[in-house]
């Protein structure tokens, strides 16, 4: 009489194609909702903007930067001035306005400034991009060596706004 | 002489390196994706600045406003006035004083009267939207008790 001895098979062959085809399923659904988004940050504004009803500030030695920005009627800047000051209307206008405003703080940080404020006075066309630019070269630059923001002025505030051009 | 046919010896690939990676892929993606609603994004072209800075802590209470115009496929703006985007609806900025009020006695409601102060309405405004619809709709949100503002631009790299 012979006797068979059964014994369980050595390997269990784990079927691996199905696990790789979910996985390789979720990886395509990820990679398709993916969404590559521009890093994005804040330009800050330390001051409320103008409210409607400004009470008259008291202290009237404060000295207070106006930038105006022109336009056409499109939005289109035609000219950025400092003060009475023209800095002309291309891409350098900006870089102008920056070292102006470096100039009048004399150095980036500068304690004696804390309290001097910038007033943005715009056309009602100019374009927010303009706008936002004109900020930006106000509140500092980034440092060459350092990488680092250097503050030139933080409080910024708008001038009321314009009527449109008619 | 018996001749046994040679059997077709297929080789056995080892899976285990090829789902590591897979898993390992699968991983990445799920922690980079976002599903935020980007409606509100894709249609509002923030101006590039270098000194735009990512926020290093996020406000406790934000109100984002997006300001933009509506754009075809194209890229070409679909109509000439720029609306504002809250509450999944395109408003207008001169009607946006009663979503504004309502926002307010919400939060109100939710957090306590005192949470308006520290209320930081994010204006994320078109590059080409009017500089004198920016103020107005800072003007709106001022008068509606709103005293805390941020302008969002992206990071321009150079």
């Amino acid at each position: 009489m012979k006797f068979k001895l059964h014994l369980p098979p050595d390997k269990f062959n784990l079927p691996l194609a199905p696990m790789l085809d979910i996985a390789l399923l979720l990886m395509m659904f990820f990679v398709l909702n993916l969404k590559l988004v521009t890093p994005q940050g804040n330009l800050d504004l330390n001051l409320p903007i103008s409210a409607p009803n400004l009470v008259q500030r008291a202290d009237v030695n404060l000295t207070d930067i106006k930038v105006g920005l022109h336009s056409d009627r499109n939005g289109v800047l035609t000219e950025l001035t400092l003060g009475s000051k023209n800095l002309g209307n291309d891409d350098a206008a900006f870089d102008r306005l920056n070292r102006e405003i470096l100039q009048i703080i004399g150095r980036p940080g500068n304690p004696l400034t804390k309290d001097v404020e910038i007033e943005i006075d715009a056309d009602f066309e100019t374009q927010y991009r303009y706008v936002a630019k004109a900020i930006s070269q106000c509140t500092g630059r980034i440092d060459a060596q350092t990488k680092q923001i250097a503050r030139y002025v933080e409080k910024i505030r708008f001038a009321p706004p314009h009527k449109p051009k008619a | 002489m018996k001749l046994s046919p040679l059997e077709a010896n297929s080789p056995d690939t080892d899976m285990t390196p090829i789902i590591d990676i897979v898993f390992l892929l699968l991983m990445l993606f799920m922690i980079v994706i976002n599903f935020e609603n980007s409606k509100a994004e894709d249609r509002t072209r923030l101006p590039k600045d270098g000194l735009a800075k990512p926020p290093e802590v996020r406000p406790e209470h934000e109100l984002v406003l997006n300001f933009g115009y509506k754009r075809n496929r194209d890229g070409s703006k679909a109509e000439s006035t720029p609306t504002v985007y809250f509450n999944d609806r395109d408003v207008e900025v001169g009607r946006l004083g009663i979503e504004l009020d309502q926002e307010r006695r919400a939060m109100e409601q939710q957090y306590g009267n005192r949470v308006i102060d520290d209320v930081t309405v994010l204006i994320r405004a078109d590059a080409d939207v009017p500089a004198g619809l920016v103020q107005q709709l800072v003007q709106k949100c001022q008068q509606n008790g709103f005293t805390k503002f941020l302008l969002r631009a992206m990071v321009e790299q150079k």
